[in-house]
């Protein structure tokens, strides 16, 4: 009893302020030389030590750095992600998980990045974001420019989320659209497509905020996109929204005619 | 023979791939990824796609896919073996660059595994070729034949005599005795062997083939014995517990009890003060959220822990100890008993019965051979494993927004048109009410048509409600332009050729939207759902909806299968119309039984795309996967 109440005393005064005359106490009861109060005060401080050390290791590990490749489908994440770690032309399949691998960035400091690509299917595509947004710190959304014009809707509603998403975060990420595919003929060019995103997002907006609320009631009012009243543009986000072009397949197929210097530049500066 | 053969990690990358045509393999393949293992839908390993036939495997260890696609019409028997074959060698030979988590080591791996394969591929040709003339041996090494037969070979000389033991073997073997049984298989071929010398075989080694024989089927009725008593006690643990969750099923009556704020009977002249009760009281546009959800989702989010912690003392200490011995691949044995709970926890959920046998089958393909966290067990892997199949099957396949829709038919000055139909009394014409009132909140105008001319008091019902929300919505308040309007023409008229009016004099008055309301019909009246059928051939709706109750259980495959497959046997088009969406109604009423919206969406694979949650303008909600998946976890 005696012990347990003095382990309580010498708890307080190692959280608390005013912890002299505890102190003092505890000194004391050292001195009297009881063996069951000092295992108790070594064991806490055991505790202790491990919890601050497992945070510490905790907020390491979701020191952003990671890249996430997002988008529809079929717009070429997986293979502009191999392009950029090996520089060769592979076959994909649709994935069905991620698939993550440390990218050594070209500039002078040599720095890294995780690059993730996530599945763009449907059912899958929002369950990991979840699971990866936290420990996002750019998130490179790709577009199909040559099957643009005919995905433009479901574009804009993935992007519309993306970027709800990632405005929600403590450290919002950088952000990135590529417009992929450039080498087949009919692509839309990056100007283009930024344009027909506004327009599509200013719509989505609208509808997004009309549309019947949710059975969870967790989720509060969803972000406002942009500006109220005005239409929307990318620069009214408070997150910096970049657009290029690139190509993950190239002219000639598996030759090494890909187009993703840009992207690589990018991805250096923001390392 | 075979059209290709290919090998992809999980991430999407082809490690290597076998093309015995010129044609690509990856559009095949995509398809089955999309509409079978990603749908949950992976209980048996084949899939056609238009003339092909894929069998696949999955390795979960190591996440990779094995596909082997071949063409429709032929039979190739040696194809699971090579699945079999191929996947062992690719394993061990390249286990190395797979093993790592990074897909940089895939990325630098070369697999070259061509002659491998190559020659797996003519070993297994040629044993096919080989065994095909003897195929009937085949039959005869199954267990079932193998004694009759081996006595006949055996003893040539004495076959009406065997034949006579063989009869009485069979009947021993009714009456279920294993002991007596082995020995007087064993006997009679002894004496049989002693009698008949012109046998190859000395004697010695049939006395011991024999002897093992009787070891193996007698240890086996051992085994099965006991197995037998191993799956009686989770199935008797399975019926206890839905029991239990059945009495708690009940808590908020009060939620369920609307009879205090009806209208019913109200004399029309009182309409200002009923406004506000049948308006309900939140703001219309932005439709406040349900509180007996939030109370439920609450539970929901703090219990997932609470099964497994109250299990954990002993079984969960077990699970925990043996993690720490060593990382455990799951088998299929290691799962059978917390799959069939998490089945029997499923259908006293509602889900219906043989799609939580499909899910539960999918789930066990996809954990089979997983390398299990060290600190987690069994039941908490298959546990999350069925919760992120739950969730990937609620999410929508399509887009759903339906007013970015109509912003589009608006542009194009066309009315939207969107078609009701169900079975009976699910509530398909207040959830058009519904929908009207959040349509006209949003600012567009509908027109509803009363295409139900069967029922009693359906036009009036309707008439009732257009009243109603014309009170809420007068033309006033929007530039002197009707709002909400019926559209009907009596009872006893052809459906289709009133909505097929109804969209002209729409598209004439420049309405925005046209709501149709047809007849409930029960899935298996074949003349009612001919004339269904018509009435979407011929109006070509843009969205038809497809309104069901969530209090329905098994019968809600039957439903959807049926109405889909009248939509689509009556339609001249190439491809039919079938349900676009969901509304699932009566939400309210089930407290966390929410099986329902899992048993539609699976079958179909189209959104819930509204849910009715009781009886008020503004009860109408959007689903939203977590919540529901979270009550359908919850114990």
């Amino acid at each position: 009893m005696a012990s347990a109440d003095s382990r309580r005393m010498g708890n307080g005064g190692g959280v608390g302020g005013a912890f002299q005359p505890y102190l003092d106490s505890l000194r004391q009861e050292l001195q009297q030389g009881d063996p069951t109060l000092l295992s108790v005060v070594v064991a806490l401080l055991a505790v202790l030590l491990t919890l601050v050390f497992w945070k510490f290791i905790r907020s390491r590990r979701s020191s952003q750095r990671a890249v996430l490749f997002v988008g529809l489908c079929d717009s070429g994440k997986t293979l502009l992600f191999v392009r950029l770690l090996t520089g060769l032309y592979r076959d994909t399949q649709t994935s069905i998980t991620d698939s993550s691998a440390v990218y050594r960035v070209n500039n002078s400091r040599g720095a890294s990045l995780t690059l993730i690509d996530l599945p763009g299917h449907e059912s899958l595509r929002l369950q990991f974001l979840e699971r990866f947004k936290a420990s996002a710190r750019a998130v490179v959304f790709v577009v199909d420019s040559a099957a643009f014009q005919r995905e433009v809707k479901d574009v804009a509603e993935f992007l519309y989320q993306v970027l709800v998403d990632s405005m929600g975060l403590k450290n919002t990420p950088s952000f990135l659209i590529a417009c992929n595919k450039q080498d087949i003929t009919m692509a839309k060019s990056a100007k283009l497509i930024q344009q027909q995103l506004e327009k599509e997002l200013n719509t989505l907006r609208v509808t997004r905020s009309a549309a019947p609320s949710t059975l969870d009631s967790s989720s509060a009012a969803p972000a406002q996109l942009g500006k109220k009243g005005k239409e929307f543009e990318f620069s009214q986000l408070p997150l910096k929204v970049e657009f290029l072009e690139c190509s993950a397949k190239g002219g000639r197929g598996d030759a090494g005619s890909a187009d993703v210097q840009d992207l690589e530049k990018w991805l250096a500066k923001i390392a | 023979m075979l059209d290709f053969f290919t090998i992809f990690s999980k991430g999407g990358l082809v490690l290597w791939c076998f093309q015995g045509v010129s044609d690509s393999c990856t559009g095949p393949v995509n398809a089955l990824i999309r509409s079978v293992l990603l749908q949950e839908r992976g209980g048996n390993n084949s899939f056609t796609h238009e003339a092909l036939t894929l069998k696949y495997k999955l390795d979960n260890q190591f996440e990779l896919v094995f596909v082997v696609g071949f063409q429709k019409i032929l039979t190739l028997t040696y194809v699971d073996k090579l699945i079999d074959d191929v996947h062992r060698l690719f394993r061990d030979k390249y286990r190395t660059e797979i093993q790592q988590q990074s897909a940089l080591s895939l990325l630098n791996g070369t697999f070259d595994f061509q002659n491998d394969f190559l020659r797996l591929l003519r070993e297994a040709e040629e044993s096919s070729k080989v065994r095909a003339p003897t195929t009937m041996k085949k039959f005869e090494d199954s267990e079932k034949a193998k004694k009759p037969v081996r006595s006949m070979i055996e003893t040539r000389g004495e076959k009406p005599k065997e034949k006579a033991k063989n009869k009485k073997n069979k009947g021993s073997k009714k009456e279920g005795f294993d002991v007596p049984l082995a020995t007087s298989k064993a006997v009679p071929a002894e004496k049989s062997v002693g009698a008949d010398n012109g046998v190859e075989l000395s004697k010695e080694e049939l006395i011991r083939r024999k002897r093992e024989e009787f070891i193996q089927k007698h240890g086996k009725g051992i085994d099965k014995s006991s197995k037998s008593t191993k799956s009686d006690a989770p199935k008797e643990k399975g019926k206890k517990a839905p029991r239990v969750w059945a009495l708690g099923g009940c808590a908020n009556k009060e939620d369920l009890d609307y009879s205090s704020p009806t209208t019913n009977g109200a004399p029309e002249a009182s309409l200002p003060e009923d406004i506000n009760l049948i308006r309900g009281t939140g703001p219309g546009g932005q439709l406040q959220d349900l509180d007996c959800s939030s109370s439920d989702d609450e539970g929901a989010t703090q219990n997932p822990t609470k099964p497994s912690a109250a299990k954990g003392t002993l079984g969960g200490m077990f699970g925990m100890l043996k993690g720490l011995v060593g990382s455990k691949s799951l088998s299929r044995e290691d799962m059978e008993s917390v799959l069939d709970k998490m089945r029997d926890h499923l259908i006293a959920k509602n889900v219906a019965a043989d799609i939580a046998v499909q899910l539960c089958e999918s789930v066990a393909n996809k954990l089979e051979g997983k390398v299990m966290g060290t600190f987690s067990t069994v039941t908490s892997t298959v546990k999350q494993a069925l919760q992120e199949s739950l969730v990937q099957i609620l999410q929508p396949q399509r887009r759903v927004d339906m007013l970015r829709d109509i912003m589009d038919a608006q542009r194009h000055q066309r009315p939207y048109v969107v078609t009701f139909c169900g079975v009976n009394g699910v509530g398909k014409s207040t959830n058009l009410a519904k929908i009207s009132f959040w349509l006209l909140e949003n600012g567009f105008s509908v027109l509803i048509a009363a295409c139900d001319t069967f029922r009693a008091g359906a036009v009036e019902q309707l008439r009732t409600h257009t009243r109603r929300l014309s009170t809420l919505h007068p033309p006033e308040n929007h530039g002197g332009r009707t709002m909400v309007q019926l559209f009907e023409k009596g009872y006893g008229k052809d459906a289709a050729g009133i909505a097929m009016e109804a969209i002209a004099f729409a598209r004439n008055q420049g309405f925005d939207v046209v709501l149709v309301d047809t007849a409930g019909r029960m899935q298996d009246n074949a003349p009612l759902m001919t004339a269904l059928a018509k009435l979407i051939t011929v109006n070509t709706p843009d969205l038809v909806l497809f309104v069901g109750e969530a209090l329905v259980g098994n019968e809600a495959v039957d439903q959807l299968v049926k109405f889909n497959r009248a939509l689509a046997d009556h339609s001249m088009a190439q491809t039919p119309r079938l349900i676009d969406g969901i509304v699932l109604t009566k939400f309210d009423t089930i407290d966390d039984k929410v099986g329902a919206a899992i048993s539609m969406t699976y079958i179909t694979s189209k959104p819930i795309v509204f849910v009715g949650t009781g009886q008020t303008y503004c009860d109408l909600r959007s689903l939203n996967a977590k919540a529901v998946v979270a009550a359908l976890m919850k114990a």
